[in-house]
């Protein structure tokens, strides 16, 4: 059964390929079958073993399409189920009285928007497609069956909550402290690992499908400025952006640059001694 | 905070340039009263996604953190 299993996946996504590439699809479709990007995430947290991975592997097989530009779940809604991000990127945005809009997070291929929001009454914030987006809707009663249930699933889910509140402290750090072009030139690096450990972006580049006012709406600068500083690292030659394409030429140099360290990913398994 | 409230007070533009690091140098001091509220700056390079006008580059006092449209005509932008 299990020498049968990564078969029929790799079929399937031989099937699905036509429908989701385009001819810029940077990723051999053998990586992308390899594995679930929820599994290829989470075996950062810990050891899982197969039975843990079947139970994964079976929160991503229904999933629902969603277009471009198109809202999974509203603030003010009640929350009843779990969205996870399969294909595609997301993202949780606030709409200010005046109508400016704050983007709060980038939901990759293997994230929750918000594992245990089902706890909630009334969601807080909004989740939107950039990209179109393949998501699973999972039950509470599913999230609260698995982390009962399974031991390293429940400590899995634990250090994803983790790692998204470590991500939310670091994007305060750059907005409140870091200048606009190494702000952006860290967000660039941390969607170069986080994509990389979903086996999503290559050594040196990713797809990125966001406009401008996108980009300036996570920074909370104007489009002008964000602009100028897209200019002025490509300038520099820190940055190729071209075509729903990032491109870093010297990744060591662009991690230089903004100062980047990744330590509040936690992609590094803690041992088993002190 | 709405600069329309500034209506009664004597608006000034007076020609700057302005270090943007860009292309886009030429400017404009905005004062109401003999003071500086806005520093303003022509966009003209089309490579902007919100096309070319005026963009409100700073703003100061009751006007700072505003988040202005881009004004096409310089009128515009004093009204």
């Amino acid at each position: 059964m299990t020498a049968t299993a990564p078969k029929s996946m790799t079929e399937v996504a031989t099937l699905q390929a036509p429908f989701h590439s385009d001819a810029a699809i940077p990723f051999p479709a053998k990586q992308q079958a390899s594995s679930n990007p929820l599994i290829l995430k989470l075996e950062h947290a810990c050891a899982l073993d197969e039975t843990d991975k079947a139970a994964l592997r079976a929160l991503s097989t229904t999933t629902r399409k969603f277009e471009a530009d198109r809202d999974l779940c509203r603030e003010g809604d009640r929350p009843e189920t779990v969205h996870l991000v399969v294909e595609g990127l997301a993202y949780r945005y606030k709409i200010l009285p005046d109508g400016k809009r704050q983007i709060l997070g980038l939901l990759l291929p293997g994230d929750f928007c918000d594992l245990h929001v089902a706890i909630l009454a009334r969601r807080d914030h909004s989740i939107g497609t950039f990209t179109p987006c393949d998501v699973t809707e999972i039950p509470r009663t599913t999230i609260v069956d698995l982390i009962t249930t399974q031991p390293h699933i429940a400590h899995a889910f634990w250090w994803a909550t983790l790692v998204d509140e470590g991500i939310m402290r670091e994007w305060m750090a750059s907005m409140g402290q870091r200048q606009a072009a190494k702000m952006v030139a860290h967000l660039f690096c941390e969607l170069l690992v986080r994509l990389q450990a979903v086996g999503r972006a290559t050594a040196s580049s990713y797809e990125l499908r966001m406009t401008q006012n996108e980009l300036a709406d996570v920074f909370g600068i104007t489009v002008v400025h964000l602009n100028r500083t897209l200019r002025d690292l490509r300038a520099e030659d820190l940055i190729v952006l071209k075509s729903g394409r990032l491109d870093i030429p010297d990744v060591a140099r662009l991690k230089g640059f903004c100062g980047f360290n990744p330590n509040y990913l936690h992609f590094d398994l803690r041992s088993a001694e002190a | 905070m709405d600069a329309r409230d500034n209506v009664e007070a004597l608006l000034m533009l007076q020609p700057i340039a302005v270090d943007t690091g860009s292309p886009n140098w030429e400017g404009r001091l905005f004062l109401a009263n003999g003071m500086l509220i806005a520093v303003l700056v022509r966009l003209d390079t089309p490579e902007y996604e919100v096309g070319t006008g005026w963009f409100v580059e700073a703003a100061f006092g009751r006007l700072f953190g505003i988040s202005a449209p881009i004004f096409d005509t310089l009128e515009e932008a004093t009204r």
